[in-house]
């Protein structure tokens, strides 16, 4: 049993070594500032992906991702707070925001949450462009943020100053991330989002608290929506309310879409894939690379609503149908392929 | 403060209110239908626009065949899509959250082919009536007076349409129990999709109807889908009532507010107007649970 779940690590461990000996193969910066902003988008994804699991989709989660970048911020520039303390305090920012708006509309059904979550979104761009302009900055936002550093004492000091460093800080954020959510997925709060999702009726009338899971689901969500805001402003060092408004969310709803939405891989997949795709393929297309993002959501959503994840599973259950019987009756010929 | 300026702010509040209630209409008739929150809504209303650009402005069509024309060309690409990509979906579990994300998606589409149509530059649409009209001291353009006569006009057919004949009967009867209003014989498809399409059309109709008063571009539909979202949750979810009163209040607010603060000011008022509804009077003002 053990070494039955230890074996089952293995293709991880070597995807995440390979991961990590990126380096050794190039050091072009721009390769890794890439990698490094697939990496927020990941966290972000999945951040979207877990508010989708309870069936719900939160149109202002690029605004907590501003709010946790914002809170991340300020914590370091005006109360001197350092990174490492200053990314889980603004995670917690967000969180407690999400609760608010999870208590002021998870009670509902019928859209409620999607309907204020968009003007949430509204508000917050709003609130940051126009409003205490001496803290927020306005509409030109934050600049000058600091790399995050560690302080061993004396004159050691580890600065991430280099975009391979700070690739591996976000490779670690981003394994941290996954692994947490895998882990509660796999758990029996994840088997209830699960069932919320499915129907939230049913889910009911055996017992289950649906509001109750719904926001804790929802602040789940908006917590790694402040992660991945904090590891952006320190890694990019210059925010703007436009960063977070509506128009930040579209982009990783078609990652979480095309990857697979409710598993949580599908939202990594689903990054890595369209990021790639977009930044070394799809950049001189300007406007028709964003309508080809739409048309990617709409077709994938209405052909294959489990996403690019689910392929595996597609093809070998067609096997097991087709491609066995064809086994059968036509012998070595179709054994060959 | 002198009345000129609170009957001028009135007359404001009516036009915008009445802008905002049929976009809100639509929207919420296609989610009392079906369920689905359609996000291209604002930019079924962004199209309508555009079509006025083209027949009225540069081909010299009639305003008022402009207005008819917004309306059936947008309404039948709301069947369409209804039929070919919102339908398909209903089958499946996750109604609400695949269909609405299906909608972002097409929100999305319609904007990026707008840009890469027509342009990301502000297009102006000439006026369909010209003069002023001068009530001792209150000025309002015959344009803007006829925009509220005829959206008063749309609000009228629509609700007589959706009272009085048996296709709107039958509309009724869907948004309020699927299944019993299949098991009297009404078509639940035919009528799901008829919905979505006079929904379309009916934002179309109001984009158009105010194209000649204000600009259009590609990214007009964000605006007016945040609109639509605020008139929604005050009037009530699914309520036609209360789409109609919540968009004259925020109709009100907007013209009234900003004689006093800024816009941004103006919003976060709004907004936390939104909150209490949601906190004292969560089905909206004329809602019902």
């Amino acid at each position: 049993m053990t070494e039955n779940r230890l074996s089952s690590y293995v293709p991880y461990m070597v995807i995440l070594l390979l991961l990590a000996a990126i380096p050794l193969i190039t050091q072009e910066p721009y390769v890794f500032h890439i990698l490094c902003l697939i990496g927020i988008n990941i966290v972000f994804a999945c951040s979207l992906n877990a508010i989708l699991n309870i069936g719900e989709l939160n149109l202002a989660q690029a605004a907590f991702m501003g709010i946790g970048a914002y809170a991340s911020t300020l914590l370091v520039t005006r109360l001197g707070l350092n990174f490492w303390l200053a990314m889980p305090a603004a995670a917690l920012v967000a969180t407690v925001f999400s609760l608010l708006i999870g208590l002021l509309t998870l009670r509902f059904r019928d859209a409620y949450f999607l309907l204020f979550t968009f003007l949430f979104a509204e508000l917050v761009r709003i609130l940051l462009s126009n409003f205490w302009i001496g803290l927020f900055g306005g509409i030109p936002g934050l600049t000058n943020i600091p790399k995050p550093r560690i302080d061993l004492g004396g004159s050691l000091v580890v600065t991430f100053d280099s975009k391979i460093a700070f690739y591996y800080l976000i490779l670690l954020l981003t394994v941290f991330t996954v692994v947490v959510l895998r882990r509660i997925d796999g758990s029996r709060i994840g088997m209830i989002f699960k069932a919320i999702s499915l129907s939230e009726s049913l889910a009911e009338s055996i017992g289950i608290s649906t509001m109750k899971f719904k926001i804790l689901g929802c602040a789940v969500g908006c917590f790694f929506a402040g992660v991945a805001g904090s590891m952006y402003a320190h890694f990019v060092g210059i925010i703007t309310p436009s960063d977070f408004s509506i128009h930040a969310v579209l982009a990783p709803i078609a990652y979480v879409v095309v990857g697979g939405m409710g598993s949580v891989f599908g939202p990594v997949l689903g990054t890595a894939f369209l990021m790639v795709l977009s930044h070394f393929f799809l950049r001189q297309f300007g406007f028709y690379e964003l309508l080809i993002y739409g048309i990617i959501i709409v077709l994938i959503i209405r052909f294959m609503p489990e996403g690019l994840i689910s392929v595996p599973r597609v093809i070998s259950d067609w096997w097991d149908s087709n491609g066995w019987k064809t086994g059968k009756v036509k012998g070595h010929e179709s054994a060959g392929s | 403060m002198e009345w000129t300026l609170l009957a001028q702010g009135g007359l404001n509040g009516v036009m915008l209110g009445l802008n905002y209630a049929l976009i809100a209409l639509g929207l919420t008739l296609i989610f009392g239908i079906m369920g689905i929150v359609n996000f291209a809504h604002g930019e079924m209303y962004m199209l309508g626009g555009y079509v006025a650009y083209y027949l009225f402005g540069l081909f010299g069509l009639n305003f008022f065949a402009t207005l008819a024309a917004a309306a059936v060309i947008i309404g039948a690409l709301g069947v369409l899509l209804e039929t070919f990509i919102f339908r398909p979906l209903t089958i499946r579990p996750k109604i609400e959250l695949t269909s609405l994300i299906a909608a972002v998606g097409l929100a999305w589409v319609f904007q990026m082919l707008a840009v890469i149509m027509f342009g990301e530059l502000d297009r102006k649409v000439p006026s369909a009536f010209s003069g002023i009209i001068n009530m001792s001291g209150v000025v309002i353009t015959v344009e803007r007076l006829a925009a509220i006569l005829i959206g008063i006009l749309m609000v009228v057919i629509l609700n007589l349409f959706l009272l009085r004949t048996k296709t709107g009967r039958a509309i009724r009867a869907v948004a309020q129990d699927k299944e019993a209003a299949a098991l009297q014989g009404v078509d639940v498809s035919r009528i799901s999709a008829l919905s979505f399409g006079i929904g379309c059309g009916l934002a179309a109709a109001a984009g158009a109807l105010v194209a000649p008063i204000f600009v259009i571009n590609p990214s007009l539909g964000n605006e007016v889908i945040l609109k639509a979202f605020l008139v929604v949750i005050l009037g009530g979810m699914g309520s036609v009532p209360g789409a109609m009163l919540g968009g004259l209040v925020l109709g009100f607010i907007e013209s009234f507010g900003c004689l006093f603060f800024t816009v941004p000011t103006v919003m976060v008022l709004t907004f936390i107007l939104i909150i209490v509804i949601l906190i004292v009077r969560p089905e909206g003002l004329l809602g019902h649970d």
